[in-house]
């Protein structure tokens, strides 16, 4: 067992009744379940394959046999939706995921051991803080080619920045609190403290930021998709769906419409159930 | 004040060398050779000795720390180069461009500003009621919505009477014109309004909280002077804050904008400039932008004191 933090333990509610007693968590919840499931049963929940064209039905406006319409080769753009989803979850998850490694990583170093390592990191974290997200991330792929890991890659090198400044703040207030001069006298190692007594204590405020962080990141890769330097391979992601969907703008609303609406679902999922788990 | 001043400049230094170094290194490790980009058709046509005397004289068969060096050197005196493609040095290209950037930033940040803030003052007056779930709600939203599709849905619905109403052009800039001005400000805007409208709702309900609310109101102010002048007055600090950052997601957001209204800014130069690989023309812009950021940064650090009399007098 961890000591936790006085009093932040007796309030906290249960896991079971966050979701029952915060609208925002339950419906960013379940959004969030419709698109993994979506991503996960593509296979099976699509009506067609979603490179198959129907060279008859080119530009097929939304009706029973297409839901969403077509593209124009007749592609099922709702399967193509489906497919996408993979994309873009997998981008914002593991994107995500790496920004707060670092940003758990940097915090932790500059909180803990403060002095020139505390100045040199927030210093280093100004500097990416300071360069504008999408610009970097335009050159990164222009310069480093558009792989999938690459983009990953550059969306956690571009937003790990204020991850590690919450985290930071927190292992500064808990730096000298009882628990940790306790457990530094009996010697426990630097290290000790910092992975077993710190870290989960410190980690809450950085957790709930980490939903937002991952609709930061589809948004982001969705951007540079409709810039035509995002993910295409094996199916197109959302963004390069409404990428192409420019050229046939006037005739078919649909194309633009569906696949856009489909980024704003999901990232409105991943910001709603961080809200509700900041704001009670 | 003065002395606070001097250190932010201090601090600015190292932060843009180290904005500066990063941009070289990765234009650096572009893996296309430049020279393809400066010859163009003849980078294949013309005999390898004068492709390598050409790569001489431009200093790109340099070591890395010679070319880093003069770059910086140049750059302290203000010089960007010039374009591998266009005729021109890279310097007049930004001057020419930064003006449109700056209207579209400018509109944008009005549309976002009265929108974002007014919503968030608005939502804050009552909070939990109805008022405030919809315009808190709406604001989520707002922020979840990729600017690109923004953009196109506006353009289906108000430039064409297909869909909607042909009330505004679809893209295109003309000296003065306010319409065709809108619709980009418009798309820029609103994304930043849904980011300003729930910081100024939660600076708001704080400034709600403290006692000096309470002092007022028995003094006999009545609540729209408390508003007015101590409410709003303490919450402007995080507003402005949130606001300077937005800098950033403004320059960015101006990228896309541009490209799909068809403006002729800095971000507009800079999509084809990657294309070609035009070097001196990507790092120029996107120096200028980071370096523009923070500059931005740091007038809102000195306005805080200007604001907060309680900032000024630290120390």
């Amino acid at each position: 067992m961890t000591p936790r933090v006085a009093g932040l333990a007796d309030s906290r509610p249960s896991r079971k009744r966050i979701f029952l007693t915060r609208p925002r968590v339950l419906v960013g919840g379940i959004l969030i379940a419709i698109w993994l499931c979506g991503a996960l049963l593509a296979d099976i929940l699509a009506p067609y394959p979603p490179l198959e064209p129907h060279y008859s039905h080119r530009l097929a406006p939304p009706d029973a046999q297409f839901l969403l319409g077509t593209d124009e080769l007749g592609r099922d753009l709702f399967s193509r939706i489906l497919y996408g989803s993979r994309i873009s979850l997998t981008v914002g998850v593991v994107a995500e995921g790496i920004a707060a490694s670092i940003g758990l990583c940097v915090g932790m170093l500059a909180g803990w051991f403060g002095g020139w390592i505390d100045d040199l990191l927030m210093r280093v974290a100004e500097v990416f803080f300071a360069i504008p997200a999408l610009m970097f991330l335009i050159v990164w792929v222009t310069i480093l080619e558009s792989t999938p890991l690459l983009i990953f890659v550059g969306l956690g090198l571009i937003s790990w920045a204020g991850l590690s400044r919450v985290m930071r703040a927190q292992v500064l207030a808990l730096k000298s609190m009882e628990f940790v001069i306790a457990a530094r006298s009996i010697g426990v190692s630097q290290w000790g403290i910092m992975y077993r007594h710190i870290l989960p204590n410190a980690i809450g405020p950085v957790l709930v930021l980490i939903p937002l962080g991952i609709g930061g990141a589809i948004l982001s890769e969705s951007i540079l998709s409709f810039l035509g330097l995002g993910i295409t391979i094996p199916y197109p992601s959302w963004g390069s769906l409404v990428d192409t969907s420019r050229n046939y703008f006037t005739t078919a609303w649909w194309y633009a419409v569906f696949p856009g609406a489909a980024i704003s679902l999901a990232v409105l999922g991943f910001s709603l159930l961080s809200e509700g788990l900041i704001n009670p | 004040m003065s002395r606070y001043l001097g250190r932010r400049l201090l601090q600015f230094i190292p932060t843009a060398f180290g904005i500066l170094t990063v941009l070289f290194i990765l234009t650096y490790l572009m893996p296309s050779d430049p020279l393809r980009a400066v010859l163009g058709e003849q980078y294949r046509r013309l005999p390898p000795e004068v492709v390598e005397g050409i790569r001489e004289e431009l200093g790109l068969n340099q070591p890395f720390l010679s070319q880093y060096l003069g770059y910086v050197g140049r750059l302290l005196r203000f010089d960007l180069g010039r374009s591998y493609i266009l005729e021109q040095k890279v310097i007049d290209i930004i001057g020419y461009r930064l003006p449109h950037t700056f209207q579209l930033m400018l509109g944008g940040l009005l549309v976002g500003g009265v929108i974002g803030i007014g919503s968030g003052i608005a939502a804050s007056l009552r909070p939990g009621r109805w008022l405030d779930h919809l315009l808190t709600g709406l604001a989520l939203v707002g922020a979840s919505i990729p600017v690109f599709w923004l953009a196109l849905v506006l353009q289906l619905v108000l430039t064409q009477d297909k869909y909607g109403a042909a009330l505004f052009p679809v893209a295109g800039y003309e000296s003065g014109s306010i319409r065709h001005l809108a619709l980009p400000s418009l798309v820029l805007g609103l994304n930043l309004a849904s980011g300003l409208s729930r910081v100024s709702r939660a600076a708001m309900i704080e400034a709600r909280s403290r006692d000096y609310n309470l002092t007022a109101r028995m003094k006999g102010l009545r609540s729209r002077a408390i508003i007015q002048r101590h409410q709003l007055r303490n919450a402007l600090i995080p507003i402005l804050t949130v606001l300077s950052l937005d800098m950033g997601y403004l320059l960015g957001g101006s990228v896309v904008t541009e490209t799909i209204f068809n403006w002729p800014g800095l971000g507009r130069a800079l999509i084809p400039a990657i294309d070609r690989r035009d070097t001196p023309v990507i790092m120029g812009i996107l120096i200028f932008g980071a370096v523009l950021f923070m500059l931005i940064n740091l007038v809102v650090d000195v306005l805080y004191g200007i604001i907060d009399p309680r900032i000024r007098l630290e120390k």
